[in-house]
């Protein structure tokens, strides 16, 4: 199983950039929003492994719930 | 890889900010009900702040730094025209915002169980960046 690691960039202004690795569904939105913290929203955005693991965790429900 | 997001600093704990402070080599004091800024004369001004730094550890034409906190919870510094000439610039608010956000990244990840990985200092054209990593328990 992938290890699930956050990376934060702290910029020369104090602003911050949080990158979230191995994480699959909505688990990352709460990590995301503990290290967000207080702070001003810029820029947030799912990757590509959030929403193929997402509907691939969708389809498996569906089978087994036939 | 699954999210990323990018945040302005504001800064709101104050004793994050008294950390991220003295790690800058200042002596901080702490007023809860704020206490009055002095100029550079030894006059008392109207400013009144919660955390001070006092004129002495500046330079010698210095007035006191304030940071006061607003209604909305944010605190804002008070450094007069002077001191702003002399290097207390935006630039050296970028790295008080740089340590508090540090700090306050910091304790909220012990206090909510995120592993810390090791710090690492970036080097860039605009200053050092600080790079952080934590794992999940």
């Amino acid at each position: 199983m992938q290890q699930k690691t956050i990376t934060v960039l702290i910029d020369e202004t104090g602003n911050s950039s949080v990158d979230l690795d191995g994480f699959a569904g909505h688990g990352c939105e709460k990590v995301l929003k503990d290290f967000q913290g207080d702070d001003f929203a810029k820029v947030q955005r799912k990757k590509p492994v959030f929403y193929s693991q997402t509907s691939e965790g969708q389809g498996r429900q569906l089978k087994s719930g036939r | 890889m699954s999210a990323y997001g990018e945040f302005e600093t504001m800064i709101r704990e104050q004793r994050f900010l008294i950390e991220g402070l003295t790690e800058m080599g200042y002596r901080v004091e702490e007023h809860p009900e704020g206490a009055a800024l002095i100029g550079y004369h030894g006059d008392e001004r109207p400013e009144r702040a919660e955390v001070i730094i006092r004129r002495a550890q500046l330079d010698s034409a210095s007035n006191d730094i304030g940071f006061v906190r607003e209604k909305d919870g944010r605190f804002r510094a008070i450094v007069s025209e002077y001191d702003r000439s002399i290097g207390y610039d935006d630039k050296w608010l970028g790295k008080v915002h740089q340590h508090y956000k540090e700090k306050q990244t910091l304790g909220m990840a012990q206090a909510k169980g995120y592993i810390f990985r090791g710090k690492e200092v970036v080097q860039t054209p605009n200053g050092p960046q600080i790079r952080l990593q934590f794992v999940v328990r």
